[in-house]
């Protein structure tokens, strides 16, 4: 076992433990929201998954860029992955959200700013993916993907900024504040809940990040056999 | 150019492929349909990356003459020179152009839709847009296919003036007696690999063991 | 300058190619007359609601154009390997997107002009003193939206269903534009407060620049082998 192989998996099994533990400490050691009732743990899943989804957004941006750079197909590799595993945390930030909003607004989708973010979010990945799926050529495929993961990745500040204000200055705010400090009258066992789910997320995240780059890799070297294998 | 390689998907278009070009040389590249000449041209030209390989050029302007592509259908002739010859920054005056045109045998036809013009004409423009340019390095692919007699003539004529002012030019057809009448070297592409690289008068002599269908069956031929 | 220079033969050429095919700017021109009626039919815009349906009506309507345009864009470059053309000439590939973007610009500026007064006279408004203010802010929506739709028009130009694809992609990144401009022609219309607007004007020139930027940065990679 090379020692690449032997790393993603001790991160699997680390972040398999995390992800225990954490549930444990969301689930039963925290107390139970003075407001929202039991419904609030779910932000123990939700606020790691949302971070993990924006930081696959900074690493394909990395990757986007060292790729149009350096022309390594490794840093394309990269973007890649990040890409699709953003899917998956965009996806289930969305899922987990709606989960919440059921008992607590009483409806499965509303059009609160972060709700609509996350879905812009998701939509950009989509089409980062189809892109990449519609052309043939790979290296025009790696380049196009490289632009769209740039380009996408400087327009979040301006999404995210247009989306708060046309919630906050078109309509009164939400019920919750998100420029409360979380901090403020908050159980000390509830921010441990949630840092030990934010590692275990970041701990999985990673996981899974290595586990698809060696897919990458695994499918660039079946490539290149193919290749070089016939005359 | 160095251990130049494309692969298209799993499949390699060229493999390998190692040549050195001098100033003023014509050079006739010949090979069988899908040998990879024409991939060959656009990796020269810049149009394709390689896969692997490099390509070193003495003097980085390319030309590439493919009959009938390269011009924009809607625009006339002279709409077309001017807008290409402003883009490789070139300062001819109308009364040159003219001249290259009457010599393409395309006087007066300055107004003329580029989409009315026959094929054999499209070639003779792009010929005269290449003579105006004057690149360091010509690539020509099957540049007879539509070219009457005398459009043939203009052709040779101006390969002979361009690699007189240095130009090199490599000429991609598959009208072999041609090309080895009016190129010193051969180069033979067959499955993407280059199988000679020679002297025209070796390669006139090999040609039968090079590819084996390079000339149509039982036809002799001579230059 | 040189860009200048050669930005401006671009145009020049796609100018003289649209003056003589006028197949962009006459569909353009039907189709945003058509999506007013369409409107109409769908929303039954009554007279006490049109103000707060304009903006949003409207900038859908320019949207939905400009995207025909987008798709013909760079339809001359793919017919006869024109784009190759381009590329065997030293020109400076960021002159060709800042041509493209100015051609856009152009075309869609031009279908505005018209549309703008037929949806007036349609719905029987009455903002024909608002009408600079509310032209600018258009003017920079439109600019920002010409960007990005230039850039990745060119980015699905060898991708398979690249009509499909181009709007798929370029919508979710156009959101902060679309808001922008809707949010500020509303404030317009509704109180004409300048300063009500100013945030997002500034969102607005912002994304402008960004991606003015960023595509002129960038594009050289967008066309290359």
């Amino acid at each position: 076992m090379s020692s690449a192989r032997r790393g993603s998996t001790i991160l699997g099994a680390l972040a398999l433990v995390f992800i225990l533990v954490g549930q444990y400490w969301g689930l039963v050691k925290a107390p139970p929201d003075a407001y929202q009732g039991d419904s609030q743990r779910i932000m123990y899943l939700h606020v790691p998954s949302i971070l993990t989804a924006y930081l696959s957004f900074f690493i394909v941006f990395v990757g986007s860029c060292l790729y149009l750079w350096k022309r390594e197909p490794r840093d394309d590799i990269l973007a890649y992955a990040a890409a699709e595993i953003g899917v998956l945390f965009t996806a289930l930030t969305i899922v987990e959200g709606a989960i919440w909003g059921k008992p607590t607004w009483g409806v499965w989708w509303t059009w609160d700013a972060r709700l609509t973010l996350t879905a812009i979010l998701l939509l950009i990945f989509v089409a980062y993916l189809m892109l990449r799926a519609l052309i043939e050529e790979e290296q025009r495929a790696a380049v196009s993907g490289a632009i769209l993961g740039i380009i996408g990745f400087l327009d979040i500040p301006l999404i995210h900024m247009s989306v708060y204000w046309w919630r906050t200055l078109h309509q009164p705010p939400s019920i919750l504040q998100p420029d409360k400090p979380p901090w403020e009258n908050v159980h000390p066992s509830m921010l441990v809940a949630l840092a030990i789910n934010f590692v275990a997320f970041i701990l999985l995240y990673f996981y899974l990040l290595s586990q698809r780059i060696r897919l990458g890799e695994k499918q660039a070297e079946l490539r290149r056999r193919r290749l070089y294998g016939r005359r | 150019m160095r251990q130049l390689s494309k692969a298209f998907g799993s499949q390699w278009a060229l493999r390998d492929v190692s040549f050195d070009l001098r100033a003023g040389e014509c050079v006739a590249l010949l090979g069988q349909n899908g040998a990879g000449k024409t991939t060959l041209l656009k990796l020269l030209s810049a149009l394709m990356r390689p896969t692997s390989g490099a390509i070193e050029l003495a003097r980085p302007a390319v030309g590439y003459l493919v009959p009938g592509a390269h011009l924009y259908e809607h625009l006339t002739v002279g709409e077309n020179l001017r807008l290409f010859l402003a883009l490789h920054n070139n300062k001819k005056t109308p009364a040159e152009v003219e001249k290259a045109l009457s010599r393409a045998s395309l006087t007066g036809a300055q107004d003329w839709l580029v989409s009315a013009l026959s094929a054999g004409m499209k070639c003779r423009l792009l010929i005269a847009k290449w003579l105006l340019v004057e690149p360091g390095l010509l690539l020509l692919d099957e540049p007879y296919g539509p070219l009457d007699g005398a459009g043939v003539d203009l052709l040779e004529s101006f390969v002979s003036e361009l690699t007189r002012a240095q130009t090199a030019v490599i000429i991609a057809t598959h009208q072999i007696p041609r090309a080895l009448a009016l190129c010193s070297r051969a180069l033979v592409l067959t499955r993407g690999r280059l199988v000679f690289d020679g002297p025209r008068d070796d390669a006139a002599a090999n040609l039968d063991r090079l590819g084996e269908s390079l000339l149509p069956r039982g036809e002799a031929w001579s230059y | 300058m040189e860009l200048l220079r050669q930005a401006c033969w671009l145009l020049w050429k796609d100018v003289r190619l649209e003056l003589r095919r006028r197949e962009s700017l006459m569909s353009m021109f039907f189709f945003g007359a058509l999506l007013l009626f369409l409107f109409q039919f769908s929303f039954e815009i009554r007279q006490d609601r049109v103000a707060e349906m304009t903006p949003g009506l409207l900038w859908l309507a320019f949207v939905f154009t400009g995207m025909l345009a987008l798709t013909q864009l760079f339809q001359p470059e793919r017919e006869n390997f024109c784009l190759e053309a381009l590329l065997l000439t030293p020109f400076d590939r960021a002159a060709l997107f800042v041509s493209k973007v100015i051609f856009n610009l152009i075309l869609m500026l031009l279908v505005e002009l018209v549309v703008f007064p037929l949806f007036a006279i349609l719905f029987n408004l009455q903002y024909w003193g608002l009408l600079p203010s509310l032209f600018a802010v258009t003017f920079l929506g439109t600019l920002g939206f010409c960007v990005l739709g230039t850039l990745f028009s060119a980015v699905t130009l060898k991708a398979r269903a690249r009509e499909l694809l181009l709007p798929l992609v370029l919508f979710p990144l156009l959101i902060p534009v679309v808001l922008a401009t809707i949010r500020c022609l509303e404030i317009i219309l509704r109180s004409g407060a300048w300063s009500e607007a100013y945030p997002w004007l500034r969102l607005l020139i912002a994304f402008d620049v960004i991606f003015m930027t960023a595509g002129y940065l960038i594009f050289e990679w967008v066309v290359e082998a």
